[in-house]
């Protein structure tokens, strides 16, 4: 019996000892958001590991990495950068530029800027920074761009065969293009209609589609406190909001606040983190199904 | 214009500008090091050296090593050989007001040794 096995037992240890082999040699590709590390992962088919390290309760835009993350993606093949300002940790370590890629480079003259605020401090005197909206995946155009760069990315170094890449490119581009058709449709109806977001997560998306978006500072998820919803009253006094953009589902509670104000409550993920079903096109797809249903009513 | 639409109008304002104030505010810090030390340099975003403020050295496990006052040209060196430094080190600079920090990995340290 034992002359039997130990023949099994050496192809068994082969085989495994291949394919730890295997995973260790695929290259590692680090992205800041979950929509590139989405692309990354289309684009590549499993012949890379794509992370995005950022847990899921941390926002990745303001994620404080530790030594050892950033040790981890030193050591990474590609880092794809979202640009326009996301994820401030970046400029608070040392990475190597061969291995970078701004995938926001293409439509820089495309950003928005945010409102300057005036302040001073120490003997600075008084000054005001500007800054940029860094939610660019929000409109389909711009992810596709994103897409493009993280193709030309992974070409360019080698990491995967070219052929496949661009094949696989413009498979995704052509589900970007479907979704930026659903938006012309579905959000059409909502120009003019002014609307709250909970977060100002919607800017790429209210550029591109003619919408008339205010932000608020909420917290994902909580409940608003008493002094919040006053000013919500007032914005929507003001403004003649009848809908109110959540980026999570909000608590039964919340919803019913806004409903009592007049406003229609529609869940439009903002998926900077991956979502725990479907994935980058398929929700972005339902939460413009979602807008569409609003515009209707 | 009655006060209701002015504080409306003020909030509204305020809300588009708060996303601002976290990125605002910025207090840049950067760390270079050698084989002998880390220097840390501070500045706020005009350009303007940090005059004040306390550099805290933290080791891979975020515990303090050292806490030294920054220079009044907003520079501080922290030798190598004082600390720790076998996972890295993270420097924080915190003014009263603002704060930042720079993540400096074993890699780093051992790259520009080498250089």
């Amino acid at each position: 019996m034992k002359v039997f096995l130990r023949p099994l037992l050496g192809v068994w240890l082969l085989v495994l000892s291949a394919t730890i082999a295997g995973a260790e040699d695929r290259p590692r590709i680090v992205a800041v958001n979950y929509p590139l590390q989405y692309f990354a992962e289309r684009l590549l088919d499993d012949t890379a590991e794509v992370l995005m390290p950022v847990p899921a309760a941390v926002a990745p835009s303001f994620w404080r990495p530790s030594i050892a993350d950033i040790s981890m993606i030193q050591s990474a093949d590609l880092i794809l950068l979202n640009g326009a300002g996301f994820a401030t940790w970046v400029d608070r370590v040392s990475l190597p530029r061969s291995k970078l890629t701004n995938t926001a480079k293409a439509f820089e003259d495309q950003f928005i800027v945010t409102e300057s605020i005036t302040h001073s401090h120490g003997d600075g005197g008084e000054h005001s920074h500007e800054g940029l909206a860094s939610y660019t995946w929000r409109d389909p155009l711009l992810a596709s761009m994103q897409a493009e760069a993280v193709a030309d990315a992974i070409i360019s170094r080698g990491l995967a065969d070219a052929q496949s890449v661009n094949a696989r490119l413009a498979t995704l581009q052509a589900d970007l293009a479907a979704l930026d058709q659903q938006a012309r449709a579905s959000l059409a109806g909502l120009q003019g209609v002014a609307m709250i977001a909970t977060h100002p997560r919607y800017q790429y998306l209210a550029q591109r589609y003619n919408l008339s978006i205010i932000s608020l500072e909420w917290e994902a998820g909580v409940t608003p406190n008493e002094a919040q919803i006053a000013d919500l009253r007032a914005l929507v006094a003001d403004s003649g909001a009848r809908v109110l953009i959540w980026e999570a589902a909000p608590p039964a509670e919340a919803r019913e606040v806004a409903s009592g104000l007049g406003l229609q409550n529609v869940v439009f993920s903002p998926l900077a983190h991956g979502p725990e079903e479907n994935d980058f096109v398929g929700l972005f797809s339902r939460s413009l199904a979602l807008m569409s249903d609003v515009s209707l009513r | 214009m009655d006060g209701t639409v002015i504080r409306s109008a003020a909030l509204a304002s305020l809300l588009i500008a708060a996303p601002m104030v976290a990125e605002a505010h910025q207090l840049v810090v950067f760390a270079s090091v050698d084989c002998e030390a880390v220097t840390v340099e501070a500045k706020f975003s005009n350009g303007n050296p940090v005059q004040q403020a306390d550099v805290r050295v933290l080791d891979g496990q975020n515990a303090l090593l050292v806490t030294l006052p920054i220079e009044t040209d907003g520079t501080v060196t922290v030798p190598l050989d004082s600390v720790d430094h076998s996972e890295g080190l993270l420097i924080e600079v915190d003014t009263g007001s603002h704060d930042n920090y720079w993540i400096v990995t074993p890699d780093d340290i051992a790259r520009n040794c080498q250089s």
